[in-house]
């Protein structure tokens, strides 16, 4: 599986190749600024790409709008963005085109490697990832209004994993219940959202999609 | 008897304080004397009893009735100048010191060839009115008291002598010029052109002190010289041809007077003459300041404006002051506790793991583990600071998006409208962005709201932005610390925050800064 990684600093970019190698990845370009990062996408169109929000030229949010253009240019391409505050704003953004393929992470889940790992896998098949604490900022939220409202709590527990881009499997381990009761809720989550059977990953998508436009 | 005692204990403390009061029966007795009523004695007593019925309200009307029995006898003394009436009434002096009782029961203190004591007497009233009324603790004094500040030029205030001088050098010239033109005769002859002529004239004064200031003052200069130098003439030619009339532009009038002075006898002429040496040194030695004076007056205003821009600033800074070192208290502590600790804790862990790692790898291995995890905890401590130190998405995006944000992290809902055509300086920006966090807070935590509005725009040099929800309302700016936080920050950019709260709602946040925007939309940092 082929990488790009968009990454100024010097040791966190070299960490983050070793990490992937580690990892069975194959390191297509390790570019440092924003230019470098969109030429790259673009032209290399990576299986999956880990981009940092902050980067050069300008130092604020370049990385953010790169992989914004990037996947405008290339719908679809899967990015992880990573930085070291996730905003509810930038998660909004990186959705808005629901198109999936999208992550967007702190940049310490990078210490549990296998995690991050399966996450830059997730996003490559096109699922989607957000953070736990930008998922638990918007159930804070979302929970008292919206479409959201009419789902049990149980139900948002499911949801709020789902849209940290865990697989079924993995929310009925962290909850400790039956996978076959995870998908039961996750039914009841799309019929209450009154998503339609379809592919099953992209109903996960636009459930989380609900969650930032309710 | 405790009761009466307590009473008149009252009483006396009521009149000690309000003792203007007490001049009241008197003015009414002066004035009784003069309008000859048949029971001067009863009018007196009710004038009393209200002095002790309301001894407040009577020292608050006592210098008003000090003002129009003085300005009374301004006025019956000019008459008396002009129509050369025999006696009148007025007051309590006569020269005699006896005060004449009529068989009416009216009784008169002033006679026929003795009338200057009017004019004593007026003058007296006036001054004690003015005196009354300038005391600090007289009640309604405010406008006297700034007009008699004015007068002294304290405090920097501009001084209103020139003003002063040029309708007095007026009121003179056109004494000067017709006797008869003034207030003196009017019922007499009627209206006359001249006295037109004397209210253009005295309106046309005032006019020019409001609107032309510069003009006035060299007026007044040199009506004041003018007026000196021909009553020195005056003066000269009593010394040289005592049987003749006075000189000047009047001489082919009847002028009874010099001024104020009566000229009608012939020593009254050394009048003119000193009077005339005082007022030509006068005008000789104010020249210099009066004709300065316009300039003073700008000088002064923008020194008052100064002065209170520099007392604002003051406070002001030494309040930002005192936030920033707050806040850097804070940040110390914060760091302390958190992240600094946490590598410290990171560091013992992996000091025990080179100890472990030979003999106990698994113990090792959870202690990575361990340190691992701590040094997220720090990550996330330091994230939360910065958080409050400037926030990220207004460092990326500037305010408008991290209004945005910010309504997107709020638990209730929130619609925003931004209307911003550039950005705000990065301190302006923060401020307002903190400013609209606590309002936002504060709206979902204590007012039980179920939406808020947040509007934010820039109009005619001003940063506006308003957050309106729809709770329960009573909220008290004073009460919280974190609205007078808020303030105080925004004060230090002349900014202001205004909270309108009823209870029962809806409670409106309102701050305006003074700011330009810049058209950059991001400040690299």
């Amino acid at each position: 599986m082929r990488v790009v990684i968009g990454e100024d600093l010097f040791l966190l970019r070299d960490g983050l190749v070793r990490l992937l190698e580690a990892h069975g990845f194959e390191i297509a370009a390790a570019v440092g600024t924003a230019p470098e990062l969109l030429a790259a996408l673009t032209e290399l169109r990576p299986d999956v790409s880990i981009v940092d929000v902050r980067m050069p030229p300008s130092h604020t949010d370049d990385g953010l709008r790169v992989a914004i253009e990037a996947r405008r240019r290339v719908p679809g391409l899967p990015v992880l963005v990573l930085s070291q505050y996730v905003e509810q704003l930038y998660a909004a953004e990186l959705l808005a085109d629901r198109a999936g393929g999208v992550g967007y992470l702190l940049k310490d889940r990078v210490f549990s490697d296998a995690a991050f790992a399966g996450a830059v896998r997730d996003v490559a098949a096109g699922g989607t990832v957000l953070d736990p604490e930008v998922v638990a900022r918007l159930m804070a939220r979302r929970a008292r209004s919206g479409p959201l409202a009419g789902l049990t709590p149980r139900e948002r527990e499911v949801l709020a994993l789902m849209a940290e881009g865990r697989s079924n499997a993995a929310i009925a381990a962290r909850l400790f219940i039956a996978e076959k009761s995870v998908a039961k809720h996750a039914a009841g989550i799309f019929a209450r959202l009154g998503l339609a059977l379809s592919d099953d990953d992209n109903r996960r998508v636009l459930a989380v999609l609900a969650y930032l436009n309710a | 008897m405790t009761t009466s005692g307590n009473l008149l204990a009252r009483f006396l403390r009521g009149l000690r304080a309000n003792w203007p009061a007490l001049l009241l029966p008197l003015i009414a007795g002066g004035a009784l004397g003069l309008t000859a009523s048949t029971w001067p004695e009863l009018v007196i007593v009710l004038v009393l009893i209200l002095v002790v019925v309301a001894p407040r309200e009577s020292a608050r009307i006592a210098p008003y009735a000090l003002f129009g029995y003085g300005g009374y006898g301004l006025y019956l003394m000019h008459s008396l100048l002009i129509r050369e009436a025999n006696s009148v009434t007025y007051g309590f002096v006569h020269a005699s010191w006896r005060p004449v009782f009529a068989g009416d029961g009216s009784w008169y203190v002033a006679q026929s060839g003795d009338n200057r004591w009017v004019l004593v007497q007026a003058v007296a009233c006036l001054a004690v009115g003015v005196w009354l009324l300038a005391r600090p603790e007289s009640l309604g004094g405010g406008p006297v008291r700034r007009a008699v500040a004015q007068l002294r030029g304290t405090g920097g205030q501009p001084k209103t002598v020139p003003p002063l001088l040029l309708i007095a050098t007026l009121f003179l010239w056109e004494e000067l010029f017709d006797q008869d033109l003034w207030f003196g005769t009017p019922w007499q002859s009627g209206v006359t052109p001249m006295m037109l002529v004397a209210v253009l004239i005295a309106a046309a004064g005032v006019a020019a002190v409001l609107w032309l200031p510069r003009a006035a003052a060299v007026l007044a200069v040199a009506g004041t010289v003018l007026l000196g130098l021909i009553g020195v003439l005056s003066g000269v030619q009593w010394i040289t041809h005592p049987a003749m009339p006075p000189v000047g532009p009047w001489s082919g009038f009847t002028v009874g007077f010099y001024g104020v002075v009566p000229l009608d006898s012939g020593i009254t002429g050394a009048f003119a003459g000193l009077e005339g040496v005082a007022l030509a040194v006068a005008g000789c030695l104010l020249a210099p300041r009066l004709l300065t004076w316009s300039a003073d007056f700008e000088l002064a205003e923008r020194a008052q404006a100064l002065a209170r821009r520099v007392d604002g600033l003051t406070r002001s800074r030494s309040d930002a002051t005192e936030t920033a070192v707050a806040e850097l208290r804070r940040i110390e502590r914060d760091l302390h506790d958190g992240a600094q600790a946490r590598l410290v804790a990171v560091g013992m862990s992996l000091r025990a793991v080179e100890q472990l790692i030979g003999t106990n790898p698994e113990a090792a291995l959870a202690l990575v583990a361990e340190a691992r995890e701590t040094s997220s905890r720090a990550l996330a401590d330091l994230r939360d600071l910065v958080r409050g130190i400037y926030p990220p998405v207004l460092a990326d995006r500037g305010l408008a998006e991290a209004v945005r944000n910010l309504a997107m992290d709020t638990l209730i809902d929130v619609e925003v409208k931004v209307d911003l055509p550039g950005e705000p300086a990065m301190p302006v920006a923060a401020a307002v962005y903190f400013a609209l966090a606590e309002a936002l807070t504060n709206a979902a935590r204590h007012a039980g709201a179920r939406t808020v509005e947040v509007s934010v725009e820039h109009l005619g040099g001003m940063l506006r932005a308003t957050v309106t929800d729809d709770g329960r309302g009573g909220a008290d700016a004073s009460r919280g610390t974190g609205l007078l936080g808020v303030e105080r920050r925004l004060a230090t950019f002349d900014g202001i925050l205004a909270v309108s709260s009823p209870a029962g709602g809806p409670t409106i946040i309102a701050i305006e800064v003074p700011c330009a925007l810049s058209s950059v939309k991001i400040s690299s940092c």
